[in-house]
């Protein structure tokens, strides 16, 4: 009996030991929920002594996000299964929220009943934080890629952000003219006053103008008092204008008044105001063709066009497509607290020959869509949408029908994204797609690929 | 005066960056002549803290809070007693007569004195 007992004590000693020299927390709860151990690193990463954690209820304790609702070592006692690295955050002492993946275990006694449960925590924050470094890489504020064309988008845009310019931001629908306008902003001095985006397509002319500049009690019927405009609610922020390309050559004047002497005249009012405000405008239309049919100003384009940028759309920048996925992925699992691992091979495959005639937005509700269909493990085939898998693979290479011409396309296609993606430097161009410089000038004058001015190579200094 | 106490289980909720309940109290002349049951999103710090600014208490009573929750809520000029732990009514009790924070109904490794998280609590005098 006696060795009985001291050789179990051992055995506890010995757990402990190691339960102490670990670098996981560790603790273990009785049926009522109050600690009975805490090991060292439990203290460290909670930063509270053990002599103050055991006895009390575990959630006053661990404090994790997953304690009121989804509680881990709670869904392994009703089910009798563990639970394997479940993310989720703490608070600790000095109010820090810490990353951290959580592990779950049944304790039971000598007659195999439940006596309580073991719960193991990993802090996650280094990861967390090589991951968030890596991730800025790539992304500006909602903004996410690495393509070429966006990062010497992502590079200039402190500076553009530090300036007070007014910004023209070009780009087909869905590529995230206001996701950037918003980048800017948060980006600039302004950012603690408000961002007010005006979708300028969407509004009759005469309410627009109203709710630009506001208008003043009595200025027309059913005006019964003062209502302030957009530029006066954005005071000392930042007006997004979206499609500026359709508004009307009238307000164009008034728009043109606004920039040039920041001032500007409310409905009904008799005294001018002060504008306040860092106009960022956007169009998907081409606003050259606006200007030489008569239906844009050509002065407005010039104030407005102080600082140019052009969202390139996602057929043109396909390398982000998986990126953008496993962005969209990681979202909707946080809003939607699923547990999608992501996409399969095929469907991978898929979203990479499709066309996006909507942009990055689409790519964003194929994801979306997925995931009411699809609730665990990955996306498949099943859950996209009809026309995305019944169609083939619609890359815009095919003109013509014979399997030369096809070829010739999508070696142009090749080709063209290779050298965009090397800043059009022919050689590092020729390095990615295995061929020689030679044959790839060869190819590039037979398949008639246009060139920029530029030859990627701007390290060397003109003679 | 309005006070708010996030609740859970009949205790104080633990953390309430994700609190879902909210416990409103109308508070005259030291005593609860109106209490209701109200709802958080419990999920963006953001519409959190405009849910709680929205309901309008004065105080609020709550468990653990992050730095930067606890950031957002001091621009909406609501005096949060953090760190809090034990049962609603307790705790109720307790503020009710002056005495929270108080390292009985504070959570482990809290000192139980104002300062300890950066939250200002007490009951200020009426």
């Amino acid at each position: 009996m006696n060795k009985d007992l001291t050789s179990k004590r051992r055995l506890q000693t010995g757990a402990e030991s190691i339960l102490e020299s670990i670098s996981d927390g560790v603790f273990t709860v009785d049926a009522e929920w109050r600690i009975t151990s805490f090991n060292r690193a439990a203290e460290a990463i909670t930063g509270i002594r053990r002599r103050d954690a055991i006895g009390k209820t575990c959630s006053d304790v661990f404090r994790a996000s997953m304690c009121e609702g989804d509680c881990a070592l709670r869904h392994t006692v009703k089910t009798g299964k563990p639970i394997i690295n479940k993310s989720a955050f703490i608070v600790n002492v000095e109010g820090r929220r810490i990353p951290i993946s959580v592990s779950t275990a049944i304790l039971r006694d000598e007659r195999g009943q439940i006596s309580g449960g073991a719960e193991t925590f990993r802090d996650l924050s280094l990861v967390e934080e090589l991951r968030k470094e890596l991730e800025g890489r790539f992304q500006v504020g909602d903004l996410v890629s690495r393509s070429a064309a966006m990062r010497r988008i992502f590079d200039v845009l402190p500076q553009i952000s530090a300036s007070d310019a007014t910004v023209l931001i070009l780009g087909e629908t869905g590529t995230g003219k206001e996701l950037l306008a918003r980048a800017i902003h948060n980006l600039s001095q302004r950012k603690n006053k408000p961002f007010i985006a005006v979708n300028c397509g969407a509004l009759p002319d005469t309410l627009l103008e109203s709710e630009l500049f506001g208008y003043m009690k009595g200025a027309f019927t059913g005006a019964a008092k003062d209502k302030p405009g957009r530029f006066a609610l954005a005071d000392g922020g930042t007006v997004f204008l979206d499609e500026i390309g359709d508004i009307s050559p009238a307000l164009q004047v008034r728009l043109l008044r606004v920039l040039q002497e920041k001032t500007y005249e409310p409905l009904g009012g008799t005294s001018l105001l002060h504008a306040n405000v860092r106009v960022v405008a956007a169009t998907h239309r081409d606003l050259s063709a606006q200007i030489r049919k008569g239906a844009f100003r050509e002065d407005l384009f010039y104030r407005l066009n102080v600082v140019k940028v052009e969202l390139p759309p996602l057929r043109k920048r396909k390398e982000d497509i998986p990126l953008l996925i496993e962005h969209f992925v990681a979202r909707f699992n946080r809003r939607q607290g699923k547990a999608v691992a992501g996409v399969a091979q095929d469907v991978m495959s898929l979203l990479m020959a499709h066309d996006y005639p909507g942009n990055v937005r689409e790519l964003e509700n194929i994801i979306e869509r997925a995931f009411v269909l699809c609730g665990a493990g990955r996306i498949d085939r099943v859950h996209l949408p009809p026309e995305l898998t019944g169609q083939q693979a619609t890359a815009p290479a095919p003109t013509g029908d014979t399997i030369a011409a096809q070829t010739h396309a999508a070696e142009a296609q090749a080709i063209r994204a290779a050298l965009e993606s090397c800043g059009f430097n022919r050689l590092s161009a020729a390095r990615e797609l295995g061929l020689h410089k030679s044959t790839l000038f060869r190819k590039i004058k037979a398949l008639g690929i246009e060139l920029p001015d530029q030859d990627g190579r701007s390290h060397r200094k003109a003679t | 005066m309005k006070l708010a106490l996030a609740t859970w289980n009949g205790r104080i909720s633990p953390v309430f960056d994700v609190a879902r309940q909210l416990l409103m109290l109308d508070v005259e002349d030291g005593r609860v002549i109106a209490r209701r049951e109200e709802t958080l999103p419990g999920t963006e710090q953001q519409a959190q803290a405009d849910r709680l600014a929205a309901l309008g208490p004065q105080t609020l009573i709550c468990g653990a809070i992050s730095q930067p929750m606890a950031a957002m809520l001091a621009s909406t000029k609501i005096r949060v007693i953090p760190f809090t732990a034990g049962d609603v009514e307790r705790v109720l009790g307790a503020w009710l007569l002056g005495t929270l924070p108080n390292p009985a109904l504070s959570m482990p490794g809290c000192c139980g004195r104002r300062r300890c998280h950066g939250g200002r609590g007490g009951r200020k005098t009426q």
